[in-house]
This record gives C-alpha cells, structure tokens and sequence, in this order.
C-alpha cells in the first residue's frame, strides 16, 4: 500500500535554534555558502522563519516557523510545470522527488511553488580542504545550475527499504526511516510519519483543530501541516483566518 | 572608387543607394562594441555560473526572461504579416514582408540566445525534446520555438541567396527559385506553431496557481493568459515592425514604403490592441472578483505596494492601450505619420508593460501571508547580454538593409529618383 | 525516451501533442527537402541554366525589358513577358510579321552580316558551320580595352543565355552571356576579330538574336538607357541628337555608376 509521508509540526514547541537546518545540510551535503551568497542565494532546504505579530514592549511575541518543501500532493505545481519530467510525485512514498541529473536549471518550479522551498545552485558546491570528509556518501552532490529541495531525506527512505528487504519484510520499520531535521530537533517539534496511515500519530494530529496548512484554499494538498494554540500564529501564518497587515518576518 | 569601397558595392544589390561603406562601418562600429560586451558578460555567465546576475531564489526568473517574452511578442510581426500575405492575401503589406522576416529571425534567435545563457545547464537543453512533459506549457514553448526557429532560418535563407554575389552561384539561385514556391506552406505552419508558442508564454504564468497574481481560469487546459498573449503579441508584431521600417528609413534618410502600408499596419494593430484591452479588461475583472478570492486572495494583495500598485493597470489600459489604438484607428490621427507611429510606440510600451508585470511583479509580490515584497535589480551581466541582443539585431538587419532586397523596388520608377 | 521513462503510459494529451509537433517538423522538413529535391532534378534536367536566367530577367527594371518588335517599331509599346526568349514566345509570329520602321543616326555602328544577343554580343555564322561569337561595338567602346578576359576551355559547353567568359576592367567584373548553345572550339580575345567559335549541336534555333530593324531600335534605346545611368543624379534628361558613342567611355567617366551600368548592359545583375 503507498505511504503518505508527511509532518506535523509544532509552532509552540519550536525555539527556532535552527538545528534542523543543520542537520539537513549535513545530510544533504549542502556545501558551505559561497562568500557572495545571501539570504536569497543560499541553500536552504529547511529554513526556519522568523514571525512577530508586529506588537511593540510587552505584548511583543515571537515565533518560528520551519519552512520545507510542502510535498503537495494534488496537482503538484512544479510537477506540472517542469518541461522535462525532471519531477516527480513518488507514488510508494508520495514524496516530491526532485532529478537534479535532468534538472535543466530553468527555474520555473521555484516561479511555480508558491512555499519558495525550491533552491538554486548558483555556484558549484566547493569543500574547504578536509570538509569532504563531512560528505554523506548516501547523498549524490549536486553542481551549479541545478534545482534542489527538501526531498523528506529520501536516501533513508532507500536505506530502510533495503535493510527490510534484507531481512525479507515487504514493510519498513518507521523508526528506521527519520528525516535528519525530526531527529535533531531538541523540542520533538517535528512530528513525520505517514498520512495515509490512520493509525500513524502524525495521521492523528493532523486532524487536530489546532492543525493548519500553509496556503491550503490554492488546493495544493500540501503534506506539511502546523500546530498552534496561539491565535496570533495562526492569524498571521494561515490565509483563512484574519489576517493584519504588519508582519514582520525575517528568517533566523 | 577605392577597392574596398568597390569591393563593398559590388555585394550590394544593383541600382541601389548604399551610404559608404567608411560610413557604414561607423554606424555598426558602436553595435559591435555592445555586442561584444553583451559577448563577453554572457562568457561569463557561461564560464563562472549565475551568480554573476542578480537573480536569486526568490527571483528566479529577471530581466532576461521579461527580455524574452518582450523581444518574442514583437516578432511576432513575422508570423502575421506572412499570414496576413500568404494566407489572407494582401498583398499590398508585401513590401514589408521581408523585412518582417528579418525582424523575426533576429527576434527568434535573440531570445533562445539569451535563453541559452538564462539556464543553469545549456548543454542539458536536449532533455526537453527527450523527455517532454506534454503537460507542461514551458514544454509547449521550447517545441515551438525550436521549430519555429527553423522556420524562420528557411524563410531567411531564399532572402540570403538573393545577395548579388551569393545568387551568381547557380545551385544557390536556383535553390532560392524552387524555395521560394514552397514559403506559403511555411508560412501557414509558422503561424500554427506561433499562434502556440505566443500563447503558452502566457500560459506559462496562466497556469501557476501557486501564483495567484498571475493565475487565471480559462478554456480547457488553456488559462485566459493565453489567449491573452496572443491577442496581445498579433496587436504588437506590426506595430513594431512600422517602428523598426521608420528606423530604417530615418537611419537610411529614404522613403522605403508607401504611407499606405504603415495605415494598414497600424490600423492591424490598432484593431487587434482595441480588442485586446477589452479582453483584458473583462479577465481582470473575472480575476480580481472570482478567480483570485476564491483562493484567498484580492486586490490589495496585489496592488498595494508601490510602485507595482494599480496605476499600473490603469497605465497599460488607458494610455498604453487604449490611446494607442485610438490613435492607429481613427483616421484623422492614423492618417498623420508621426501619430501612428506615437501609437506604435505607446502598443509596444504597453506589451512591454504588461511582460514586466507578468514576470517580475509576479515574482515580487508574497504568497505567504508573512512574506515582504521584494526588489530586484539585473547586475551589468544581465543589463550587458540583453544589450548585447539588441545590438546583433540591429546588426544583422543593417547588414540585411545593405546587402540584400529587403524592400522592393517599384517597378517602372525613375532609376536616377532616391529609391530602393 | 518517453515510453522508457518508469511509469510513463502513454495519455491522449501525449498523442496530441507529439503528433502536432511531429507533423509540424514533417511539414518543415519535407519543405526545406522538397526544394532541395528540386533543385537537384532542375540539374538534372538541365533547367538550371534556363531558371537562372529567368530569376536574372525578374531582376530587370521595366523600362529595360522592351520587347524587340517595340524596338523594331513593329508596335507601340510592349514589355518582354518571356525573358527575351523568342524561341519560347507564342507571340513572336504574331508580332513579326507587321511592318517595321528603320531607324537612322543610331550613333554606335553595327552590321547587318551580325546576330546580336541583347546582352551585347554578336553571332556571325560561319561557311564551315560554326559560329563566331564577339562583343558588339556599343560594349567596346563602353568598357574600351579589358583588363583581363577569363575565355572559357576549348570543348567546354555553353548554354544559351548562361555565361560564355568573362573580363574585368577597373576593378569591375564583367560576365557576358553566351548568345547561343554549343561546343567552344576556338577561342580568341580583344585582339583578334571573334572572342570565342563554337559549334553547336545539330541545326541552331537563333530565333532570339536580333537582326534587322531590331538592331538600331535597340541600340538607340541602349544609348538613351546609357545616357539616363550616366547622368549625374537630379540632371535632366538629355534625348540623344546625333553624334556617336565615343571609344572607352568608363575611363571617360569614372563618376559614373558603372556597376549598373555594367549590370544593365550585360544584363547580369
């Protein structure tokens, strides 16, 4: 039966100490940034947000918000839109799977998404002396030119299955397929697991009242969903609900 | 006369008025120079990577593809007007015909140049064509822009063999002689291929529905963007191609075509422009009233930051769209010169306008509500290679203008009157 | 490629698409090899010559292409519809059996022994069968001595209305049409009396060469021609009113537009 995969992540629980950004570029073998980049430039497969409900003294309030690749799952816009099929919807897995190998570098899925989750290699990646040791052999490297993004770590996907297959299951182990930011994050903000399965707790708190997704009424379908209590969040971070007009965000 | 200058005229078609060839070379030595700047900026990009532009994340897409869609719309003259003579008959717009062609050629190969540079692997360009994704409109657009491409070298090429020395080859004339039969039937597939690709470009942005600025509904699997482009790039083509035809006759001091072909021409354009707006004017409403709230989105969304607010809208309708059309139509402004060419200038200002807003607005404007509208500037890589593309065409149409029959001469004239 | 891609299956937007796009490129190829094709069987059918030379008529103003009964006087006015090729023309008979009317005075001197080709040269049949062939006095004295001439080998074969030799003078190069179609069994020059003899195959039809009347009516109307290149831009027309057309004029007048003058004379544009 094809999975679901997707998260549920908790906006009170995140500090934004950004260690699931690093946990996914040491996984995904994102080089260090060019001495040129910038905030828009850089590589950021998970990248944590800065919100402020724009509230000046004591009434001031902060959050974060861990922005990755939502994984639409209905009418995936950079699917779509991707002139040579260098996309792709996993069906096992319902994973976003990005081909850098075909990639062509015309951009037009990072024009099309509307989360902004895709990144361009704009410099061919390059390792300091002895930080090649840091690669993940598991990883391929990705040179200039090429769209990338968050692909929910789908080499430990492959890893679980070939382990299951070895010990003859047709099944993974869940514990054995964990996105590198679930497993660094401190707060256990980030709860993955798999949509499609009712029983699974991410299925659960998705349900939640609490739970909402990022831009939901485009239809996207997006499997990333957010948890908050506070009004404020919610009101600033989903379309649906009222909304002000001086946020602030600035990223970590 | 001295060898070089003999040398020059006899490659020029005879009968013909030619400038000098000292004072030609003046004229293309300044082109030249921003050719090869455009040359050497677009080396390297080639060489060290896109991170020489300003393009970043966010604004994925900049100057060069708003440079492509502009300089693809106003080619679209090409089409059209080998439609308009080969297909609908008139005849009388044949004077400009080869002209068009040229304009189109440049227009054509200008943007896949720029193109070329534009992806962040050229040499992948292939994939496209091997693995196609039918469902994608930027697909659509490579197929037919290719192959269009192609059609446009082969209506160049009988244009070429006419050069007086090329067409004292006998294989050459005799080729151009048994091509120049079959044109027709190319020209009726460049215009099934360009009335595609025109409209795909639109539908480019049409069909992003994670973009609600540009997003709209449309007929089947065709956003109204892409009829919209279409309407849009047949109001522009001959526009721009009376400007660049008055260019030639301003530069060259020479009356080239009769008053009557710009009046059609303009009075094309000033139809279709007039259409055009009206089109426009009821998906913008269908887009700010239906399609747009239904995903949460509306007008202050998208028009309230400055300077990208609704001045614009109303910039690119009234006096970018609908005064221009007026202009070209009624016949006491069409019949004066300078007042359809004021119109061509203001249709293909508001074209211009409404690309910019399609790609880098589009761009600009947030989607997630805790988003700020962003700002970009094209660095000197990107400014250079767009000039560069514009200093090959006007290159390659001067040296067309001097080397081959671009206009025809009229029969019977007085060989010694200033003609061409 | 598509039907290897994992998990491509083939969609009706698939057959649509590739199928437009395929025929689209059918059509362009087709084209571009139909014309090729053509050419090719042009050569092969030894039309190549022929289409030349009509697409090198198309390139004549109209008032260069009067037709030779309107020179001879036969009628009023009447433009060449068949690139000079009288052999062709189905209403040569019909025109030439009206009268004609001499003209006296020309001012550039020719012969009645001579064929002339309107691309200024001159046939002259000879007792053994075959024909010499020369440049008529109007070129002559317009270009005086060339500076070199490019004949064409004994035995090469010549095409009626292609290109028999060629000259230059003044940096101007000169190609001159051959008047008829045959094999070049002699080849002479600037010096001797003929350019080039050649032998045709079988019995010629020179039906295209003007004789008679034709000649000073053409002459005169290739003087008037001269005189309007010749004049300096803005001029007014001077009507020629006797005199003769003096020796080497390009050295004479070096200002002029002899590149089109030149082209107009040698009918090669």
């Amino acid at each position: 039966m094809s999975a679901r995969y997707g998260m549920v992540i908790d906006l009170d629980r995140c500090t934004g100490c950004g260690a699931c950004m690093v946990a996914c570029a040491a996984e995904n073998n994102v080089p260090p940034a060019h001495s040129r980049a910038t905030a828009r430039t850089g590589i950021t497969p998970m990248l944590v947000r800065r919100l402020s409900n724009g509230t000046p003294g004591a009434d001031a309030r902060e959050a974060f918000i861990p922005i990755t690749c939502m994984q639409c799952g209905h009418e995936t816009p950079c699917v779509s839109v991707c002139p040579q099929q260098a996309v792709e919807v996993d069906k096992a897995t319902g994973i976003v799977l990005q081909m850098p190998q075909r990639c062509l570098g015309c951009r037009y899925c990072m024009t099309a998404c509307p989360y902004h989750a895709r990144y361009f290699n704009w410099w061919d990646p390059q390792w300091p002396p002895g930080m090649e040791q840091t690669l993940n052999p598991g990883v391929s490297v990705r040179m200039r030119g090429v769209v990338e993004k968050c692909n929910l770590c789908h080499a430990r996907y492959h890893a679980a299955t070939e382990k299951a297959a070895g010990a003859g299951e047709t099944q993974i182990d869940p514990l054995d397929y964990v996105p590198a930011c679930v497993e660094a994050c401190p707060t256990v903000a980030i709860l993955f697991g798999d949509l499609a399965d009712p029983s699974d707790p991410v299925s659960i708190a998705a349900d939640s009242p609490d739970c909402f997704r990022l831009l939901a009424q485009i239809g996207t379908d997006p499997k990333i969903h957010y948890k908050t209590t506070q009004d404020w969040i919610r009101a600033l971070a989903d379309r649906n609900s009222l909304r002000s007009h001086s946020p602030e965000a600035q990223h970590v | 006369m001295s060898e070089i200058a003999l040398l020059d005229r006899r490659w020029i078609t005879r009968g013909v008025q030619r400038a000098s060839a000292g004072r030609f070379a003046l004229w293309l030595a300044p082109w030249f120079v921003l050719l090869f700047l455009g040359a050497y900026a677009a080396g390297l990009c080639f060489f060290y990577g896109l991170n020489q532009t300003n393009m970043d994340n966010r604004f994925a897409f900049g100057l060069w593809i708003f440079a492509d869609l502009s300089i693809i719309a106003m080619g679209a003259g090409a089409f059209f007007t080998g439609f308009l003579v080969y297909i609908l008959k008139q005849q009388d717009l044949k004077p400009v015909l080869n002209s068009a062609v040229v304009v189109g050629f440049i227009c054509y190969s200008g943007a896949v140049a720029v193109l070329m540079v534009d992806v962040g692997q050229p040499l992948r360009a292939w994939f496209t064509f091997w693995y196609p994704n039918t469902h994608s409109m930027l697909t659509e657009v490579t197929f037919c822009i290719s192959c269009y491409l192609l059609v446009l070298i082969l209506e160049y090429i009988p244009l070429l063999l006419k050069n007086r020395q090329l067409r004292k080859i006998p294989a050459f004339l005799v080729f151009e002689h048994q091509f120049h039969k079959l044109v027709p039937g190319l020209a009726g597939v460049g215009a099934f291929l360009s009335f595609f690709h025109q409209g795909s470009l639109g539908g480019l942005y049409g069909v992003l529905r994670g973009r609600p600025f540009a997003y709209r509904q449309g007929l089947a699997i065709w956003p109204s963007t892409f009829f919209l482009f279409i309407l849009s790039a047949l109001a522009v083509g001959p526009s721009f191609l009376m400007l660049v035809v008055a260019t030639a006759e301003k530069v060259t001091g020479k009356q080239l075509v009769q008053n009557s072909v710009y009046r059609k021409l303009g009075f094309i354009s000033g139809v279709l422009l007039a259409l055009y707006v009206a089109a426009k004017a009821i998906d913008t409403y269908i887009w700010l009233n239906i399609t747009s709230p239904a995903v949460g989105f509306g007008p202050r969304d998208f028009y309230s930051y400055w300077p990208l607010s609704s001045l614009f809208l109303f910039i690119a309708t009234v006096p970018l769209g609908l005064l221009p059309a007026i202009l070209m139509i009624v016949p006491v402004t069409a019949r004066k010169r300078g007042c359809l060419l004021c119109g061509a200038v203001l249709a293909s200002g508001g074209v211009l306008l409404n690309r910019f807003v399609m790609t880098v607005q589009t761009l600009a404007l947030p989607t997630l509500s805790f988003d700020s509208f962003l700002k970009y500037t094209p660095s000197w890589q990107e400014v250079a290679t767009f000039g560069g593309v514009i200093a090959y065409g006007v290159i390659v149409y001067s040296l067309s203008y001097r080397y081959l029959p671009l206009f025809a001469a009229r029969k019977g004239a007085d060989p010694n009157a200033s003609q061409d | 490629m598509l039907p290897r891609t994992d998990g491509f299956h083939w969609t009706a937007t698939h057959l649509i698409f590739l199928s437009l796009f395929f025929a689209a490129l059918l059509i362009i190829v087709s084209t571009l090899l139909s014309g090729i094709w053509r050419t090719v069987a042009d050569f092969r059918k030894h039309r190549a010559n022929s289409v030349c030379w009509r697409e090198t008529f198309q390139e004549l103003p109209e008032n260069e292409r009067h037709c030779r009964h309107e020179l001879a006087g036969r009628v009023a006015s009447r433009l060449c519809d068949n690139a000079f090729d009288c052999r062709t023309c189905r209403n040569y008979a019909h025109f030439a059996i009206l009268p004609a009317t001499w003209r006296n005075g020309v001012g550039v001197p020719y012969s009645d022994r001579l064929l002339y080709h309107r691309g200024h040269t001159w046939v002259h049949p000879e007792l053994d069968g075959t024909f010499s062939v020369g440049l008529d006095e109007f070129a002559n004295r317009l270009i005086g001595r060339p500076d070199s001439v490019q004949l064409p080998e004994v035995c090469a074969e010549l095409e009626s209305q292609g290109i028999a030799w060629s000259m230059s003078r003044n940096g101007h190069h000169i190609r001159v049409r051959a008047p008829l179609t045959g094999t070049v069994i002699a080849t002479g020059g600037p010096d001797q009396d003929f350019y080039l003899k050649v032998l045709p195959h079988g019995k010629p039809n020179l039906r295209h060469l003007l004789n008679g009347p034709e000649v000073p009516g053409w002459l005169a109307s290739e003087i008037e021609r001269l005189q309007r290149q010749i004049a300096a831009p803005g001029a007014p027309h001077c009507l020629p009113d006797g005199g003769t057309l003096m020796p080497n004029l390009m050295d004479a007048e070096p200002q002029a537009d002899w590149d089109n003058v030149l082209a107009s004379t040698f009918l090669d544009m």
